[in-house]
């Protein structure tokens, strides 16, 4: 339903209830951007711990290893290391990602660039920053613990999660944790799906939106139907470890009746697939809306890229088994799960081919956004092509647990994700903040991220496809494993390199913030219906809801005659 | 549709698709455990007596009744009728909790305990989870008491909405009587 009225929400007064419990989509979106970050940086810290201890084994960390291991004189111990890869992926994916891009971006896009004044729900909204906040808090919490946190893994796979393999309270934290956050994340989605069917503006019809919208709107379509499967996992694997029950247990099945430790890994894929999608959907969506405004041209097939995007989410519910070729699953189902994997590179292939058909003879501009877009293309295209070999069942029985899989997966979701939300942050930190962000220093730091970002994940293929295996503490202990230590060298090192550029984007952004020349409403000139507000938007965006008459992508249109070559959406779209 | 009347129901559906989800996959697990047991329930373990799952359902029944009825006050404008199948409806929930506890307790006594194997391990977090989801669903109830005047917006639809969450938890259990209970 498009069209109607949204009511004005009065502005809050007080400090309280300005910044803290914000009912206003703006701040809410900021709050999880700043989340975001703060655990991307303790995420990226882990990485590099993790890093250093494969390339120099038994080497103290530099600088910080005595202030965090003072008790193996600055050398990551074994069972910290297991918990440092555990934490390192379920931050990143669920405190670094998921906040960044479907928090912050969600939070910040739907309401302003489908012409709304607010959030459907702008409490649930509140309420879904807070329960992230207060799970966030467990997890950090656990840290802390005797026996520290969890450390079977971010798939927390049993028997390794069970009070067998994990014997402090560690992992029962990361499943409260998770909980928690599979709360906020569904309150979250309720609120992303209604807000988009309800609240467009007049004129605005499904493909009317921008393909950020698209990908946020499936995004929280997965997120509704799927974060409650990985809920019921980890309630049952809180019961087994809290209260002794026996799910994940296998045992004497005619006295007791045998759990299945294998079932965990089902319900755990029955999410996790999609939950690739729920990470990667918004950053398709923003490369797809950024590739058309900065080669100014229309987007190449917008409504095939959107109708892609929804036969990707459609066809990421009925894959899962590819995670579990190897474990004795019937050759029926393998060749099952092989081939539907295999058909959702159709509709991949379909909106690569558009983002390459929109800077086809385009009049590119290569500011950051554009840059870290570019940086999507060509990362998802090496990402998605190395899945080619994990989704086969022949070629994935010797890659399976190999850095091929830890490449592979790093350069979809996370080299994929992180410069996608490169690009967002970069393209909308003049709307949210009303400042500029230094150029400069911007393509310093994509280009610091793009080099070592391809050394440190193609290394890993390299690595992989060689034989290493992943979570191994040493691997250097394995004579066949030695002739690696140059590539591990060079990904540590590619690691190290890109850490510091981070600090730059740090440096950039805060500076900017304090000290950034003022943005005008429409620094980068495009139509959607953002930059027809002030920067930053005030406290309800519209004065007037705003009546949407073409489609968010109409660049360089040559019936133009008013010395842009782009329209608003709310412009009659000119003709010849 | 009035747009509000609209988000209402979209918010309610959704959530309700996300914990049927939720259930799902405890069903799925149920029916995994159980299809590869040899016997069911395992050797040595007794199946539980029907009387009380029996009564925890003629009670949610006709919990779920007043609830209907409930809303049909509302919509005729009969408030003090409303309240009152309203009060009713509460009543029989907090009741239907209360059964749900002697059941557990009707467990222990035979010798059930959550570490006794997978059948206590299935029969407990169901019924566990199940209940939480009943005490939201109270919460919801009283909810609407308090909102239960003639000036509140958007009076019917979130009672109607309410109405469907109450019927959803029914459904889940009368699913949960006749596979953990009867079957």
């Amino acid at each position: 339903m498009s069209g109607g009225f949204n009511e004005i929400h009065p502005e809050p007064t007080t400090f309280f209830s300005k910044y803290i419990i914000s009912y206003d989509h703006k701040v809410i979106a900021k709050q999880f951007l700043w989340y975001g970050i703060f655990f991307l940086g303790v995420g990226g810290m882990m990485a590099l711990l993790i890093r250093w201890t494969l390339a120099n084994p038994g080497v103290p960390f530099p600088v910080l290893g005595n202030l965090f291991f003072s008790n193996s004189g600055g050398v990551v111990p074994p069972d910290t290391y297991a918990m440092l890869f555990t934490m390192h992926g379920t931050i990143m994916i669920f405190y670094a990602i998921t906040p960044i891009l479907i928090g912050a971006f969600g939070n910040y896009c739907i309401p302003l660039m489908i012409g709304a004044r607010d959030m459907a729900f702008p409490m649930l909204n509140m309420l879904s920053f807070w329960f992230a906040f207060l799970s966030g808090v467990v997890l950090l919490a656990s840290f802390f613990l005797p026996l520290g946190a969890a450390a079977g893994g971010w798939t927390s796979y049993p028997t390794l999660s069970t009070m067998i393999g994990s014997p402090g309270a560690g992992q029962t934290l990361w499943c409260v944790a998770i909980f928690l956050f599979g709360i906020s994340s569904t309150m979250g989605a309720v609120n992303y799906v209604t807000t988009v069917i309800t609240l467009r503006a007049p004129g605005m019809g499904y493909f009317d939106m921008p393909l950020t919208i698209w990908g946020l709107w499936l995004t929280a379509i997965l997120n509704a139907i799927f974060v409650p499967v990985l809920g019921a996992g980890v309630i049952l694997l809180t019961l087994d470890r809290v209260f002794g029950t026996t799910f994940f247990l296998a045992g004497a099945s005619a006295t007791s009746g045998s759990g299945d430790p294998v079932l965990f890994q089902h319900v755990f894929w029955i999410f996790g697939h999609p939950e690739v999608y729920i990470l990667i959907l918004p950053a398709w969506g923003i490369v797809s809306d950024l590739l058309s405004f900065f080669s100014r041209k229309p987007a190449f097939g917008a409504k095939a890229t959107a109708l892609s995007m929804t036969a990707v989410t459609v066809l990421s519910t009925l894959v899962y088994g590819h995670h579990m070729f190897t474990t004795q699953m019937s050759p029926l189902l393998t060749q099952s799960f092989m081939t539907l994997t295999m058909t959702i590179s159709i509709p991949s292939a379909i909106f690569f081919a558009n983002w390459l058909g929109t800077i086809w003879k385009g009049s590119i501009r290569f500011d950051s956004p554009m840059l870290f877009s570019l940086g999507v293309v060509f990362v998802f295209g090496l990402g998605g092509l190395t899945g080619l070999h994990l989704g086969t069942v022949t070629t994935d029985l010797y890659l399976h647990d190999t850095y091929f899989v830890v490449g592979h997966f790093h350069y979809t979701m996370a080299a994929s994700v992180l410069l996608g939300g490169f690009a967002g942050i970069y393209f909308w930190f003049p709307k949210m903040f009303g400042k500029m962000m230094n150029e400069t220093l911007a393509k310093i730091h994509f280009w610091g991220t793009m080099i070592p970002l391809n050394g440190i994940f193609f290394g890993m293929l390299m690595m992989g496809y060689a034989g290493m295996h992943r979570r191994i503490y040493n691997p250097f202990v394995y004579e066949s494993l030695r002739r690696l230590i140059p590539v591990n060298n060079i990904v540590t090192t590619s690691a190290m390199l890109m850490g510091v550029f981070q600090l730059i984007f740090v440096y950039n952004f805060i500076r900017s913030l304090r000290k950034g020349p003022k943005a005008v409403n429409n620094p980068w000139n495009v139509g959607t219906l953002e930059w027809t507000i002030p920067s930053p938007p005030v406290h309800h965006n519209y004065d007037e809801i705003p009546v949407v008459r073409c489609g968010p992508h109409e660049l360089g249109n040559p019936n133009l005659k008013n010395g842009r070559d782009f329209q608003y959406q709310t412009e009659e779209l000119v003709k010849g | 549709m009035k747009r509000g009347e609209l988000q209402i129901n979209l918010a309610t559906n959704i959530a309700i698709i996300s914990m049927s989800m939720l259930f799902a996959t405890l069903f799925m697990g149920y029916a995994i455990y159980r299809s590869s047991a040899p016997v069911w329930p395992p050797m040595g373990m007794m199946k539980i007596s029907l009387l009380l799952p029996t009564l925890s359902t003629i009670v949610i029944f006709i919990s779920s009744f007043f609830c209907y009825f409930t809303t049909a006050n509302i919509k005729k404008n009969d408030f003090s009728q409303a309240r009152r199948n309203l009060n009713y409806s509460i009543l029989l929930g907090v009741s239907f909790i209360f059964l749900q506890c002697l059941i557990w307790s009707h467990m222990k006594s035979i010798g059930l305990y959550t570490h006794s194997g997978i059948f206590a391990s299935i029969t407990y977090a169901l019924t566990w989870i199940h209940a939480a989801h009943m005490i939201a669903g109270l919460i919801a109830l009283v909810y609407l008491k308090k909102i239960l005047k003639p000036e509140t917006s958007n009076l019917i639809p979130k009672a109607k909405n309410i109405e469907n969450f109450w019927y959803f938890l029914e459904i889940v259990w009368i699913v949960m009587f006749l596979t953990l209970f009867v079957f």
